[in-house]
């Protein structure tokens, strides 16, 4: 923890990196603000990020823009039922050396990369999809004994379609506590559309004008550290966590009715960092509720196992959520319901 | 901490703490009201109907407001929270959180100037609940009584209660009573009106005949002194009478001043201005009777009559009540009439050593021939034994012993069948005697009347 809070003149320049990101991406991806701001933060956050949506909603698009924004390597993977872990992590083949002998060389896969894009994840069988999780969760690849790190920032941004699930392979609760956010693509507005059509002629994207220097990257890594979590702040996020488990001393009503299991431990560090991250984008040195509160929705909305009373009335993970940050007291104060604060 | 926050930060501080003081004072008192008005209802209901006492329960909001205070500071929130909320309320992103632990002036200075956030308590229902618990108390306190007394518990004597209170009343009119204590008796009555209860009469119906005897017994007092002196009264009457008659028939002057003498030492035996009921003559007549002429006989003799009337007048007001019987009434009606006084006006003309007159007049019933023991006294045709003779009866003749049968031979004394000894055939047939078996005398048949007689006449 920083005994020192984090000074204006060094947060300001830091603050100004992530705006022109966000600039950039709002630039190039038009209609999409607040997903722009809950993918940057992601990064900020060195979280993995599940993105959920139809085709064609511009995934892709987001993933290579942030990766030439941020002078990343990119790289992408079309998941397929036959798709192995060695056409991911990669495998060793026999090659024959300058000597003449031959040896089994490691043939490096996708996964080493700072950006990867794993497409339709959900369609790869489970045995792929579990080797995806040493590399999520250690940015690591251990084959045949020998443990490769992978390049640092490592970023895993999965899509997945909702609504094709025949010859699907639905990602485990395991593998899913591994994504920081689930975010949803909408579909964007007519005007957006509108101004897609007419300034995206065969989707081409305009490529950024300012892009982000690798340092720059690492100061930013660096000052995520030093942005000052207030402790009323932890115990909010720490009774969150916690009201989201059934019986619970302040779980509410739905949540008793209808999960089956709560958010894990590190749901709570992902809102934790996640809100540190939106304290830096909004150029702030300390964390405060409204923070938590705003990435609180995409950490947990796929950590919440719910039961099937749940799937016959319709309750989805994102309303529970939403219950209950309207009903949990921030503060902790507990006012009785009738005596209201209101700013002056 | 920027001095302006850290002031507005006490300031929220301290009015939440009396805004929750408040709230809960409220709560409290409200909560108190409801159990206070049950509480007085509830001894309404069984009797307490004292209301001063009642009402002392007002004093408990006192205690309650310490007992808020107390609680609310007890349940008070770290200043941590406070000041979580307030940062939370402001918008300050931590700031003011994070100025707890760290040196965060620089950005202190930055934020906007901003105030202690408002408190805002809906307290409507709070106080809504509070004045209907205020009122609660209120009307259990203002109840009517006859409202918190089950209709079916209650004892009805509402009647007998205003038959005694007439009865008070005409006692205290006729002054047998003083006022006072018929102001008392008035109000024991109405007390007992409303505090009596079904379900324990008997202490009421026990006050209920007390009063009821009281003023029996004053009644009867009254009506016997009434009777004594309506006695006295038509007795000296009589005699005032007799002295006017005889005083024009030229009744000599030892006659005239032994009958005054005789009327004087009745009227002052009489006591006629003491007791219950006073009869009022004037004085001067009274000091003068020895030497009254016509003129003043007329007003002493006015006088007695009107005392009569009042005095009847008084036990007829009782009777209405039925306080005493009509008999009483009779008997005061009938008080002291002389039959034949004219008898006793020659007497006293005639007579020449009159000592004896009163006592003549006083005693004077019966005598031979005068028709036996209820013959009405009489001063002329005195009774004569000329041609007066016993009937004679054959007495049947007792059963002979050869009639009787032998039921069995007891060595023991014979045994009576009752205390009565009585014969069962003969003469003696239904004679019963009084008093023990051996020394029982029998009563003839032709003798019983007069027996009858003997023990029903008046003393």
């Amino acid at each position: 923890m920083p005994e020192t809070i984090l000074k204006p003149e060094e947060l300001q320049p830091v603050t100004e990196l992530a705006r022109k990101t966000l600039e950039q991406l709002d630039r190039i991806l038009l209609g999409r603000r607040d997903l722009h701001r809950l993918v940057l933060i992601g990064i900020l956050s060195r979280g993995h990020i599940l993105l959920e949506g139809l085709p064609g909603l511009g995934k892709t698009a987001l993933v290579r823009t942030i990766g030439q924004i941020l002078k990343l390597d990119f790289k992408r993977v079309q998941f397929t039922p036959d798709l192995m872990p060695g056409d991911v992590l990669g495998s060793h083949i026999l090659q024959e050396t300058a000597s003449g002998k031959r040896e089994l060389v490691f043939q490096p896969g996708p996964v080493f990369t700072n950006i990867l894009l794993a497409d339709e994840i959900n369609r790869a069988s489970p045995k792929t999809q579990s080797a995806m999780l040493e590399t999520m969760q250690e940015n690591s690849v251990t084959l045949l004994g020998t443990t490769r790190d992978l390049p640092q920032p490592f970023f895993v941004l999965a899509s997945q379609n909702p609504i094709e699930l025949e010859g699907t392979y639905p990602l485990p609760e395991a593998q899913l506590d591994r994504f920081l956010f689930r975010v949803m693509f909408d579909n964007v507005d007519v005007d957006v559309l509108n101004q897609i059509i007419s300034e995206r002629r065969r989707g081409e994207l305009p490529p950024p004008t300012w892009q982000m220097e690798r340092a720059d990257l690492q100061t930013l890594f660096q000052t995520m550290g030093k942005i000052y979590l207030p402790r009323p702040v932890s115990h909010y996020i720490a009774r969150l966590v916690s009201a989201t488990h059934p019986g619970a001393v302040e779980a509410t009503g739905p949540v008793n009715s209808y999960v089956s299991y709560g958010a894990s431990p590190r749901a709570a560090i992902a809102i934790a960092e996640a809100a540190r991250a939106n304290a830096l984008v909004a150029g702030r040195p300390s964390v405060g509720f409204e923070d938590v509160k705003t990435v609180a929705p995409p950490v947990l909305n796929h950590r919440l196992i719910l039961n099937y009373q749940a799937r016959f009335d319709r309750m989805t993970p994102s309303k529970l959520v939403g219950e209950l940050l309207d009903q949990l007291d921030e503060t902790g104060l507990n006012l009785p319901k009738d005596v209201e604060l209101a700013k002056v | 901490m920027n001095h302006s926050h850290a002031s507005a930060l006490q300031s929220f501080a301290r009015n939440l703490q009396w805004l929750l003081t408040l709230r809960l004072a409220v709560q409290l008192a409200t909560v108190w009201f409801f159990t206070w008005g049950v509480v007085i209802l509830a001894l309404r209901i069984f009797g307490v109907q004292n209301i001063y006492w009642l009402t002392m329960g007002l004093f408990a909001v006192a205690p309650l407001a310490l007992v808020a205070s107390w609680r609310a500071k007890k349940q008070r929130a770290p200043l941590t929270k406070i000041r979580a909320s307030y940062d939370h309320i402001n918008a300050c992103g931590g700031i003011i959180m994070s100025a707890e632990t760290l040196d965060a002036d620089a950005w202190m200075a930055q934020l906007p100037r901003i105030a202690a956030p408002r408190l805002r308590w809906r307290s409507g229902r709070a106080f809504l609940l509070l004045m209907s618990s205020a009122v609660f108390v209120m009307i259990t306190l203002l109840l009517p009584n006859r409202l918190t007394h089950f209709p079916g518990h209650r004892l009805e004597i509402g009647q007998i209660v205003q038959q005694l209170k007439a009865e008070v009343n005409v006692l205290a009119q006729e002054k047998i009573i003083d006022p006072q204590k018929s102001a008392e008796l008035q109000k024991q009555l109405s007390q007992l009106q409303d505090d009596s209860l079904g379900y324990d009469p008997a202490k009421t119906w026990e006050a209920l005949d007390h009063i009821k005897q009281s003023d029996s017994d004053e009644a009867h007092q009254a009506a016997q002194e009434a009777l004594d002196k309506t006695t006295s009264l038509a007795e000296a009457e009589t005699l005032a009478k007799a002295m006017e008659q005889a005083a024009d028939s030229g009744m000599n002057a030892t006659t005239a001043s032994q009958a005054a003498q005789d009327l004087a030492s009745m009227l002052s035996a009489a006591k006629l201005d003491d007791g219950l009921l006073n009869a009022q003559i004037p004085p001067a007549l009274l000091a003068g009777l020895t030497g009254l002429n016509k003129e003043q006989m007329e007003k002493l003799l006015q006088g007695l009559e009107a005392n009569k009337g009042l005095l009847s007048m008084d036990v007829s007001n009782l009777m209405n009540l039925k306080m005493i019987d009509a008999a009483t009434l009779a008997k005061l009606e009938a008080a002291g009439l002389c039959e034949n006084p004219d008898a006793l006006a020659d007497y006293l003309s005639t007579c020449t050593n009159c000592d004896n007159a009163l006592l003549c007049m006083r005693l004077g019933k019966g005598g031979p021939g005068g028709g036996g023991p209820g013959a009405p006294m009489t001063w002329s045709d005195g009774a004569s034994e000329k041609d007066l003779k016993f009937q004679e009866h054959a007495l049947p003749p007792s059963p002979h012993l050869s009639q009787a049968q032998l039921i069995g031979v007891s060595k023991a004394a014979p045994q009576l069948a009752g205390s009565d000894i009585s014969a069962q055939h003969g003469a003696l047939d239904n004679a019963a005697a009084a008093g023990g078996a051996a020394n029982a005398r029998v009563i003839l048949p032709e003798q019983r009347q007069a027996v009858q007689t003997y023990f029903k006449r008046d003393n």
